[in-house]
């Protein structure tokens, strides 16, 4: 096992974004894991995990703990039955290293969160991160079947199991999933598998401004006709221009089935458009999405002089619109520039937001606010250790808020893991 | 009658409190009023309540809770009672709960797809309520037609079309619950996704009533699919009907149901109420639905059949319309009954498998039968490896259930040793307690109950369920451990 102390670009990572510590541990099995988990309880340390590396601007305010602990050299596939449709993978293991595993058996873990090329299955279970195919897909509570996990005390618990259907016992692996790493370390993750489509595209309605409104007519007609998008994005007119090139509002339909199915949804598309709406297919769908995958800084790349931060907005299907409406006035006001790709399917949206630091923590506080007002919420998913300091990340919680703390008592009582990483200082 | 009842009884003063709050007309405690509740779905086990009330709406709920809490009675919630593996039997002389009175469906939001409901609402009057409009609710556990929402949240209940379409819990976007102590919360009351927090709406999902009561449940609906098919295969022998289902998936197909029927489950549906004329000689039938756009519906049926062609199918069909489609439905969802027509008696098992050891693990349950000298009819939904072997066994001959008990305890082991689970739809309830420990260690049982003691500290909510009681042979493993 690997122990440093870092330097150089890593510290200026952990010193931006916190949630690392520049004494660093590389753990490459379960076992060590187990006991550097262990020792560390006992000692009364403090650890924060970290994977990947690009969540540690997601969460937390602190920067102090007494060790990081690395899940970079937890590689690798464990097991892979075909026939089954079930993949076991260590947490370290990147998101695109599992596809390009999978994609030779003509099958994908159906999770598209963003930066997949540094993002790790681990990271992504532990945030509950999800992508614009979710839509059809779901998130990783969805896929994920069972886990090993490491606890406080060095006990490794297997949740779920290994079987696609199971009710044996409380659903264990959901406290794990989406519990940024305060409950436990993951070791192992066992995921459903979906066979690859055998054909997609992508198609991309755009309107002007004053058209948005069409364009939710028409979300409303495709929801209630026979096409069945993989996606339904709304982008604002500035992500469009990064994305596009150009400055309007664009629909984004994914479409996945047999090549007949596809075209003929395409088809659909083309007849039942609002008039005004102008419509592109873009058929080398894999490029498309890996571009829109990297739209977001992460905390491995964001070094600009500029303040980033991003957001993830939970609302209704339909309250993606007040939002975009919202995000349209704060541009308008020009003290920041918003970003956003809103899903239109399932409600949840990705906001970017850059400008001077003090316009961006004003815009997040007012976005946070507004999303409450609507019956939804407003989590930070990425910005800098001071700057999290004066929001609240995890905006007003209005859950049960008793019970998770009592769960994180129940598990780890001395708070060893990512203390203070979560929602209500847990 | 009723005069000299009043005489002799000296009224329970907890009986007296609670149907002051629930009144006195929603409330049974004599003896023979109780009888119909000593046990669910699984009737081997046997307990009678100390009451059932008939709370109409969560305050009601929640001031019986707190009462019970306050007063250590134990306590659980009851649905429709169609619950298969004894999670809501008495067994500590609770007060029942019963939800069938909180039944209505509260509202219907098409634009954003979901629905609330109550617990007591039936599983099937939401698809119908709302199939006017195109859309489905999509958890179809055979039961569907009597069992309560509420009571699959419970259980997180699957069905026939959950292949394709998830279980309960993936359909679940809200909840609010009555906790053990009385108090009332609301998980993402308004159905948005990923609500910040622990995912609470999770863990209470498939707790079988150990972890709070559920008394509204927002829901998600989907869109029907523009097409169905359906297609029915014959196998002379069941290994061509494995195989074939192995191939249907490796082609890349995900079926929205993919159903598997041995000669005697085939047997029983015929001797039921719904027989469609399979043939009493084949080893294997498969129900084959797939569904979704109309335009890519053919080539997948095409490749389906060719599949079974592959795999010296018998005889192979299309259901020509929905009428031929309902009458092979009905025959298969009514499977379990109708081994009535063929058994005095019969105890469902519910194990899952890796799909891939499904040849192995049938030819282990062959076994199991020839052991025991009894009967075992396969229904399985074959596509994610869920089997349900039914344990025909006659209970007026003496030492008959307790074979059939251990048979199918036999058949759990041979799934747990496959590497699969020991339930994949019914629940654990009292059934499958010990079995747990085919799949789970002490330490594994052990964070599960911690879970259960942040939300059920008292343990007064449907005690004595899901985890098995502390054995012989792990006291003996403490004791011996020093030396």
């Amino acid at each position: 096992m690997d122990e440093i102390l870092v330097e150089g670009s890593l510290t200026k990572v952990a010193n931006r974004f916190g949630n690392m510590t520049s004494h660093i541990v590389y753990p490459e099995s379960e076992e060590e894991v187990a006991m550097i988990v262990k020792e560390a309880n006992k000692d009364g340390q403090k650890l924060s995990i970290v994977s990947g590396g690009t969540k540690l601007g997601y969460g937390g305010i602190k920067s102090d703990y007494d060790f990081t602990l690395s899940l970079k050299k937890l590689t690798g596939i464990v097991e892979h039955t075909a026939g089954d449709m079930t993949v076991t993978v260590k947490p370290g293991t990147t998101m695109q290293t599992l596809q390009h595993f999978l994609k030779q058996y003509n099958q994908m873990v159906p999770l598209d969160p963003a930066h997949s090329s540094a993002s790790t299955i681990g990271g992504v279970v532990s945030a509950n991160d999800s992508g614009p195919r979710r839509l059809k897909y779901g998130a990783a509570r969805d896929h994920v079947i069972g886990m090993r996990v490491v606890y406080p005390d060095g006990k490794v618990i297997r949740t779920g199991g290994k079987v696609v259907k199971n009710v044996a016992g409380y659903d264990m692996n959901k406290l794990f999933i989406g519990a940024m790493g305060t409950l436990g370390v993951i070791t192992e993750i066992t995921l459903k598998l979906r066979p690859l489509p055998k054909y997609s595209s992508v198609v991309t309605l755009r309107v002007q401004d004053e058209a948005l409104h069409d364009l939710k007519a028409f979300l409303t007609h495709i929801q209630d006709s026979m096409i069945e998008p993989v996606s339904l994005e709304l982008l604002n007119p500035k992500l469009s221009k990064n994305l596009f090139q150009i400055e309007e509002y664009h629909l984004i339909i994914a479409l996945e089935d047999v090549k007949k199915a596809v075209l003929f949804q395409e088809a659909w598309i083309d007849e039942n458009k609002p008039t005004e709406a102008i419509m592109e297919v873009i058929n080398h769908t894999e490029d498309f999405w890996i571009t829109f995958n990297e739209l977001t800084p992460n905390s491995q790349n964001d070094f600009q002089d500029t303040t980033s931060g991003v957001l993830k907005i939970g609302t209704t299907n339909m309250g993606v619109f007040p939002l975009l409406q919202e995000c349209d006035r704060l541009n308008f006001e020009g003290n920041v520039e918003i970003f956003v790709h809103a899903g239109a399917g399932h409600g949840l949206s990705t906001l970017m937001i850059s400008g001077l630091p003090e316009n961006v923590v004003q815009s997040i506080r007012s976005i946070q606010t507004f999303s409450e007002e609507h019956g939804g919420y407003g989590i930070v998913k990425h910005l800098p250790l001071a700057l999290r300091k004066q929001v609240n990340v995890w905006g007003q919680l209005k859950g049960p808020l008793t019970l998770m703390r009592g769960i994180k008592q129940k598990i780890d009582p001395k708070n060893t893991l990512n203390e203070q990483r979560f929602i209500g200082g847990i | 009658m009723l005069l000299a009842r009043k005489k002799k009884e000296k009224i329970d003063p907890d009986i007296l409190a609670l149907s002051k709050i629930v009144g006195a007309k929603s409330i049974l405690h004599h003896k023979e009023d109780l009888l119909s509740y000593d046990c669910d779905g699984f009737t081997i086990h046997k307990a009678m309540p100390k009451a059932v009330i008939f709370p109409k709406n969560t305050e009601e709920v929640a001031a019986a809770v707190k009462y019970c809490a306050d007063h250590t009675i134990p306590f659980l919630a009851r649905g429709a009672g169609t619950g298969l593996s004894g999670g809501a039997i008495p067994l500590n002389n609770e007060v029942i709960i019963s939800l069938v009175k909180i039944k209505n469906l509260l509202s219907v939001d098409y634009e954003n797809r979901k629905a609330v409901v109550q617990p007591g609402f039936v599983n099937l009057k939401l698809t119908n309520s709302i199939s006017h409009k195109g859309y489905y609710y999509a958890p179809d556990p055979s039961s569907q037609y009597v069992c309560t929402i509420g009571g699959n949240v419970a259980e997180n209940a699957g069905g026939a079309h959950c292949l394709k379409y998830g279980v309960t819990t993936n359909h679940i976007l809200g909840l609010e619950v009555v906790l053990p102590d009385g108090e009332v919360i609301e998980i993402s009351p308004n159905g948005v996704l990923d609500t910040p927090g622990y995912d609470v709406l999770g863990i209470l999902t498939g707790s079988e009533g150990t972890l709070g009561i559920v008394t509204k449940i927002i829901v998600r609906i989907l869109k029907n699919p523009e097409s169905k098919k359906t297609v029915l295969a014959y196998f002379n022998r069941v290994e061509d009907g494995s195989q074939a289902v192995s191939d249907i998936i490796s082609a890349g197909i995900i079926p929205a149901a993919l159903e598997m029927m041995d000669q005697t489950a085939i047997e029983g549906v015929e001797a039921g109420a719904f027989p469609v004329g399979h043939p009493p000689d084949i080893e294997a039938l498969l129900l084959i639905e797939v569904d979704g756009v109309a335009e890519g519906i053919a080539e997948q049926i095409e490749q389906i059949l060719s599949v079974c062609e592959n795999h010296h199918v018998r005889d192979v069909k299309v259901a020509r319309d929905e009428e031929e489609r309902g009458r092979w439905w009905a025959n298969r969802k009514t499977g379990f009954g109708a081994m009535g027509a063929i058994s005095p008696d019969y105890l469902v098992q519910d194990g899952v498998i890796p799909r891939s050891k499904l040849p192995e693990v049938l030819e282990e349950i062959r076994a199991i039968n020839k052991k025991y000298n009894l009967r075992i009819a396969n229904i399985f939904h074959a596509g994610d490896g869920n089997l349900h072997p039914l344990i025909l066994f006659d209970s007026r001959i003496e030492g008959e259930t307790e074979k059939a008990l251990l048979a199918g305890t036999a058949c759990l082991k041979a799934c747990a040793d496959a590497g699969g689970s020991i339930t994949g739809e019914h629940g654990v309830g009292i059934e499958k307690k010990e079995e747990m420990r085919f799949i789970f260690s002490d330490d594994e049982l052990e964070a599960q109950t911690a879970i259960r003691d942040v939300f059920n500290p008292d343990n007064l909510l449907n005690q004595g369920k899901l985890f098995p009681t502390p054995s012989k042979c792990m006291d003996i493993k403490k004791v011996v451990k020093p030396i």
